[in-house]
């Protein structure tokens, strides 16, 4: 009995990880994994943006206040004030100013626009006569999708016609800079281990472990589809029933391939601590927010990924019992996969509010369970008896459909020919 | 006499129709036995039954004496008609892998395997990957893999198909070893002449029931030396006008006769000898083949 199931897990595992798509997604998968944390992280703290321009003054008194915003703007005063709580990696850009060159109002523009054709200028602005009226600006640049450097130009302008105007109400500006100092909010994270400074990060790297279950169950389980038609038209299947019962056959390959996908994410995750832990080290990754990983979510990681990829591969098992080809497993493969992509569409309203009633029973339906129970898991720990109540639930769902697909399972993979429809695959399951 | 394989009155119905109605069966121990029928006549179903793949709705399968179970279904080899190797495994892997599902440890595996393979001609072979052999090769791999546990009873369905002359002598050959071995095979082929060469029992199954039983000698005495068998030159299309002659197997130079009661076959070779140069003449009981054929043909009942 159980000797079959390991001689059946033993050999599908070998075969599994045997396989160049293994290896070379256990090697691809943290670079990438690395890549897409990293990179936008270095690109933002390292790629901080110089830009070139020039102010040109209709109006007349303007210039010199502008410039000097612009000046002071991503300065590296105004930051070290502020490294602490705000992000690093929010790259910003540093405006080098150069005056308007030319007697009049057209020449400077003129002088500016062929700047910017050359390529020797960035971007130039023109302040209107009337820009204290009627607020309005323009900015010229090749392109205009550089959104944080026109928010820091259109802050600089504002903060000069701004005071320009204060003071012409006869109001100090330095005294309304004071009262209207802007807020710096921090977002604080509370918990047992006391009250942590939470930037994204740390948080980006629970939406990746959700996301590694979603994928792994959908790809693994897949596998196992794969497996069974493969079988099924090598006509090896046949061979194997008579040494073994169908059930023990279901039930190995199960295992098999769960280790095989179990194995695989385990490396990534060592894969992902070591980068984490080496990063201190690292000099290039230095300055570098990178997550920090909770090793609740990590050791709940293989428990929940084994629960999503059982309850599903088994469905695909059946699936595969019962076609003969990839193409025709098409069709009976998106009723399989509903459950597990409404969990994914519920994933924001469980984000948002994780300890509501909603969140609660959506994460002890057994099919959505793998993803949303992790998810409130990673955005704010549930009591223990929810996540216990959500496993025992599973298993026990997991225990049935095991039991449905092992009957369509004995029919189907000795069935050749049309492909059942749903009351027939309903007979299989009551006689099978 | 224990038997090796016996079932009784077994019974499998799907959907709209009986596949198997009621057989009983018995393979005696150390026999070759020959399970017969024409394509949909139950044979596989049959089997199956016996390998525990499919349940029979009534019925009781025994294996040697006993009630069969997993230790004792462990005591047999099957090879399917419908066969197949895991095409990206390695050939000895498999093997190891189809022997440990029966129980037995890779190592003893592994030794076992290297007289077999050589025996078929596929030592060296063990090594490559299933799909890069040819599919009479790997039709032998399957045969081995159905030995490789040492079983006490083969089942094996159509041995020979999908065989080259040279592969045919070669399994043929391996198949008399282990019947000397003491091995009970039971072979299912529309192969008549390996059959009636190999086979000292035979069943012959129609429409899922059971039209003949018992040893091939007997069978075929019990249909008498009605037959002629003719090798000849010129135009024979004459010879089922001769009188006495019931039907006529026609090959184009060599002819099946079969006589119609207390016909001559001496007449017969004078009035065929008049029109055709006869090289051969033989006065025989019929061949299986024709026996089965005359039952299969049966009007229906």
């Amino acid at each position: 009995m159980s000797r079959d199931i390991l001689v059946i897990a033993k050999r599908e595992f070998i075969e599994r990880v045997r396989t160049k798509a293994f290896v070379i997604g256990t090697i691809i998968g943290p670079i990438f994994m690395a890549g897409i944390m990293i990179v936008p992280a270095f690109m933002a703290s390292r790629l901080a943006k110089s830009v070139t321009i020039t102010v040109i003054d209709a109006e007349g008194s303007l210039r010199s206040l502008v410039e000097e915003s612009l000046a002071s703007t991503g300065a590296p005063a105004e930051e070290a004030a502020s490294s602490e709580a705000r992000p690093r990696n929010q790259g910003s850009t540093q405006f080098s100013v150069k005056p308007p060159v030319g007697a009049d109002l057209p020449a400077q523009r003129e002088a500016a626009k062929q700047a910017v054709l050359k390529g020797t200028l960035d971007v130039y602005v023109v302040l209107p006569p009337d820009v204290l009226t009627e607020s309005k600006a323009e900015y010229y640049a090749k392109s205009v999708t550089d959104f944080e450097g026109i928010r820091a130009v259109d802050r600089a302008i504002e903060k000069a016609v701004f005071g320009k105007r204060i003071s012409a109400a006869g109001i100090d500006p330095a005294h309304v800079a004071a009262l209207t100092k802007p807020l710096d909010l921090k977002r604080l994270r509370v918990s047992d281990k006391g009250e942590q400074e939470d930037r994204g990060v740390s948080f980006f790297l629970s939406l990746i472990l959700v996301m590694m279950i979603y994928m792994g169950t959908l790809m693994w389980g897949q596998v196992v589809m794969t497996g069974v038609i493969e079988e099924k038209s090598n006509r090896v299947v046949e061979v194997i029933v008579s040494s073994t019962t169908p059930r023990n056959l279901l039930f190995g390959k199960l295992v098999g391939v769960g280790g095989a996908g179990l194995l695989q994410f385990g490396i990534w995750i060592l894969a992902l601590v070591g980068v984490s832990a080496a990063s201190g080290s690292m000099a290039f990754l230095s300055g570098i927010d990178l997550p920090e990983i909770n090793p609740v979510l990590i050791a709940a990681f293989p428990i929940f990924f084994l629960l999503g990829f059982f309850l599903y591969a088994s469905l695909y098992a059946a699936i595969g019992a019962a076609v003969n080809t990839i193409q025709e497993a098409q069709n009976f493969i998106f009723p399989v996969m509903l459950p597990i992509i409404m969990a994914m569409v519920c994933w924001p309203v469980v984000m948002r509010a994780p300890a509501s009633n909603i969140s609660v029973v959506l994460s002890l339906i057994p099919f959505m369970t793998p993803i949303l129970m992790f998810l409130r898991m990673s955005v704010l720990m549930p009591p223990v008896w929810q996540i216990a109540l959500s496993v025992v639930l599973t298993s026990l769902t997991i225990a049935m459909v095991i039991w449905v697909a092992a009957r369509i399972y004995r029919v189907g993979i000795l069935m050749y020919g049309k492909p059942p429809n749903f009351p027939e695959m309903v007979r299989w399951v009551r006689h099978g | 006499m224990t038997h090796a394989l016996q079932l009784k009155n077994v019974r499998k119905a799907y959907q709209g129709h009986v596949a198997v109605k009621g057989l009983d069966l018995e393979v005696p121990k150390g026999s070759v036995f020959g399970l017969l029928g024409p394509n949909g006549a139950g044979k596989t179903t049959s089997i199956r039954m016996a390998m525990d793949i499919i349940g029979p709705d009534t019925g009781e399968v025994l294996i040697l004496g006993q009630k069969a179970d997993k230790p004792l279904r462990d005591r047999i080899g099957y090879m399917p008609e419908e066969r197949g190797l895991y095409q990206k495994m390695i050939v000895e892997e498999l093997l190891v892998f189809m022997a440990e599902l029966k129980g037995v440890n890779p190592a003893e595996s592994r030794k076992r395997m290297l007289p077999w393979l050589e025996k078929l001609g596929l030592s060296g072979w063990q090594k490559k990957k299933a799909n890069e052999l040819s599919k009479g090769m790997q039709q032998k791999v399957q045969f081995i893999q159905t030995l490789l546990h040492d079983p006490d009873i083969l089942i094996l369905d159509e041995p020979m198909s999908g065989l080259d002359p040279v592969g045919t002598n070669v399994m043929r050959d391996a198949m008399i070893e282990l019947s000397r071995a003491g091995k009970t095979l039971i072979v299912s082929s529309h192969q008549m002449a390996t059959v009636e060469q190999m086979c000292d029992r035979v069943v012959l199954i129609n429409k899922g029931e059971k039209v003949l039983d018992g040893r091939v000698t007997d069978i075929k005495a019990s249909y008498g030396k009605n037959t002629v068998n003719l090798a000849f030159e010129g135009d024979g299309s004459f010879l089922r006008t001769v009188p006495g002659v019931a039907s006529v197997n026609d090959h184009g130079r060599y002819a099946e006769l079969k006589l119609g009661p207390g016909a001559d076959p001496q007449a017969i070779l004078r009035a065929a000898s008049e029109k055709l140069r006869i090289t051969k003449f033989e006065v025989v009981e019929p061949s299986l083949h024709d026996i089965f054929i005359e039952r299969v043909t049966e009007v229906p009942a």
